[in-house]
């Protein structure tokens, strides 16, 4: 076996079924191998940056390896924004790109650039293997690397040369990751116990170290009021009384109070994101902190805690759940408080009644969250129509809403879908999307077509860049730059023009009908949604201020969509 | 580059043991460039199949957190910070 074969072989050994790739001069080897590999799916995108973006949809839906395949030069330069996206987020993936033969590696040849270089930045580790001797033993190390601890993405850079020479190595042992043991618990659970006002503050780390049923058993247990940052939404299911959704900028008034006024937080598998602390001195401040998580290095980063519990996640919320069951906490009016806050400063927007009123964002969302099913998977791009996805839809898994939330990247929601639908075929998948982000990616509309997939597409168009409008409007004295889409191409018939059957809808009494069409339509399908331009997100707090600054939706003075903002 | 702040940060040593391979050193100076820190002197040996890196280092942000970064590369078998830097080493930047 050359090269290329034994990098399809260990796809085999470790049940790699599907690949996103884009093939080219350096990489030619792997794809000459791939023509007689049963094995392996390979999914061709159109264009590299869908293919990492893909592979990463794909590992937040499965739990899996995500794979991206490129050539060297303009393919690999094409693949670093899904890259850097997956790292941002800890994804697990695997990333393979030719390189000029190792003779013409520096000498300026045609396509080469520095993949290694380049990267250092947005991968966990990387390689430019200079032996195909070593190729078998960095395949096994690298997948191990790429889902062991915290996740992220793991780049093999690969000599043209290098790919095509015989290997003689014998491949080696699977690489097993030593199972994490659980630490010590009982200064965690002494000022647990001790605290009046605890809060459960949960992030993205739950479902990337597959701990969402430890930690659900938890949080049902101990019955303690939670918080969720954008990556945690759904940790909690969606029928937990106690659950206040969504915290930070575009956080729930309940949320940001509870993190306001609690005395201990309870950090599992969050970093403290600026968009979810607002400004640190303001945050959390009359609050202890035990943070839980399997990076070493998250803990303490942003904010000294009291004790730090680093490790299995699933270990350690068991072991707290069976002494909560055995002595449930004693916060009943903590509770019944959070409870009330929820009630009155969760996310309701009042539906408009209306049936000939325009259409808004958070409307429509509130009818998509009830009418699909519930399993399935949301992959959101970047904006507003994001944020509205978080508020306003209630997702029962983390694994059922893919959102770029480190790296907030447009033109992630159609690649990622794309990915979903290939990691679940059967599952309802939907990419929701702004006029913007969907021409970041629109050339996968064909991806889409070639293989069939049933997914539905929806866009909130505002014709605009609606999240930098909004921000324009409230903190650049509504002094509006290069935001206007109006120009936007008609997309019902750039749909068609991909094979796509597509719907419009404009009104209130339409947005039923409109996506119960799509769902019941087998294959994929669109449906072009315009809003009003004027919608803005509530509450929003100021970047760099503190969550306390929250500021709330001016009221109406009539019922017409455009506001007045005070 | 600010001088005023440059004076003003405080210095550790720093001693790192590394893998040999492919952009070692990059990857090491891109972690303590991005963490907040800058190199003031570097030092460098082969040691079997690691390289054993001395350096010395200028930043306002807690070390620890650098050191937990560096931890955290694949290839990185040790990081020891001895702190803060003798003034000499400071000097000799
Ligand atoms: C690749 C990329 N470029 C720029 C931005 C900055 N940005 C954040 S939100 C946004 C507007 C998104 O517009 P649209 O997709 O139409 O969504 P809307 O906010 O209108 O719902 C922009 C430009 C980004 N996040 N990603």
């Amino acid at each position: 076996m050359n090269g290329a074969q034994h990098i399809l072989d260990a796809f085999h050994r470790h049940h790699i079924g599907t690949v996103f790739g884009y093939p080219g001069g350096c990489i030619m080897p792997l794809y000459d191998a791939l023509v007689d590999d049963v094995g392996v799916e390979h999914v061709l995108c159109r264009h590299e940056q869908a293919c990492a973006l893909a592979a990463d949809g794909y590992a937040r839906a499965s739990g899996k390896l995500g794979v991206c395949i490129a050539t060297s030069g303009p393919g690999a330069t094409n693949l670093i924004t899904g890259v850097a996206n997956a790292h941002r987020d800890s994804i697990p993936m695997l990333v393979i790109t030719g390189q000029v033969a190792s003779g013409m590696i520096g000498t300026d040849a045609f396509q080469e650039t520095d993949v290694l270089g380049m990267t250092l930045g947005i991968v966990k580790h990387s390689y430019l293997v200079d032996s195909a001797e070593d190729i078998p033993a960095i395949m096994e190390e690298a997948m191990a690397l790429a889902q062991s601890g915290r996740p992220g993405p793991v780049w093999i850079d690969i000599p043209k040369d290098i790919l095509l020479t015989d290997v003689k190595t014998p491949t080696p042992e699977q690489t097993q990751t030593p199972s994490a043991s659980t630490p010590d618990l009982s200064e965690a659970l002494a000022m647990l116990r001790e605290a009046k006002r605890p809060l459960l503050y949960s992030g993205g780390g739950v479902s990337l170290a597959n701990a969402e049923d430890s930690f659900r058993a938890f949080a049902e247990a101990s019955a303690m009021p939670g918080v969720a940052t954008l990556k945690g939404i759904g940790n909690a299911g969606k029928h937990n009384p106690n659950d206040l959704g969504m915290l930070g900028m575009h956080g729930s008034r309940a949320a940001n109070r509870a993190v306001e006024e609690c005395d201990l937080l309870f950090i599992v598998g969050a970093r403290l994101d600026d968009r979810a602390t607002g400004k640190l001195d303001g945050f959390a401040p009359n609050a202890r902190t035990i943070h839980i998580d399997a990076d070493a290095a998250e803990i303490n980063k942003l904010r000294a805690t009291d004790v730090a519990l680093r490790g299995d996640l699933s270990g350690i919320l068991t072991a707290f759940t069976h002494e909560m069951e055995a002595q449930p906490l004693a916060i009943d009016d903590w509770r019944t408080q959070c409870q009330t806050w929820r009630t009155t400063g969760g996310f309701q927007a009042a539906d408009n009644e209306e049936p000939l009123a325009p259409i808004t964002g958070p409307a429509f969302i509130r009818q998509l969250s009830r009418i699909t099913p519930d399993n399935a998977i949301i992959a959101c791009d970047v904006g507003q129509h994001q944020m509205w996805v978080a508020q306003h839809y209630h997702f029962n898994h983390p694994r059922h809403h893919l959102t770029s939330g480190g790296l907030g990247t447009m033109g992630y929601g159609l690649p990622a879908a794309i990915g979903a639908q290939f990691a679940d075929r059967q599952s309802t998948v939907i990419n929701v999307t702004g006029d913007g982000s969907f021409m970041m990616n629109a050339q996968e509309l064909a991806t889409i077509r070639r293989y069939n997939l049933p997914l539905k597409l929806i866009i909130l168009d505002n014709q605009c860049l609606g999240m930098v409008r909004q921000q324009q409007e409230l903190f650049y004295n509504n002094r509006e730059s290069q935001i206007d889409l109006d120009d936007n191409p008609d997309f019902v018939a750039m749909a068609r023009a991909f094979d796509i059957p597509s719907l419009h809808i404009e009104r209130t009494d339409q947005i039923r009908r409109g996506i119960e069409t799509i769902l019941a339509y087998d294959g994929p399908m669109l449906l072009h949604v315009a809003i009003s331009r004027e919608e803005n997100v509530w509450p929003i707090v100021k970047p760099g201020a503190s969550n306390k600054e929250m500021i709330d939706e001016p009221k109406r003075t009539t019922t017409a969509k455009k506001e007045q903002v005070a | 580059m600010n001088p005023t702040n440059k004076n003003a940060a405080p210095s550790y040593t720093l001693n790192c043991r590394m893998a040999q391979e492919a952009a070692a050193i990059e990857r090491l100076c891109q972690v303590v460039r991005i963490r907040g820190f800058r190199i003031a002197s570097m030092a460098v040996e082969t040691a079997g199949d690691y390289f054993d890196i001395n350096l010395t280092l200028e930043g306002s942000r807690p070390v620890a957190m650098l050191q937990n970064q560096l931890e955290k590369l694949h290839t990185v078998a040790e990081v020891v910070v001895k702190q803060p830097a003798a003034k000499l080493a400071r000097h000799s930047a």
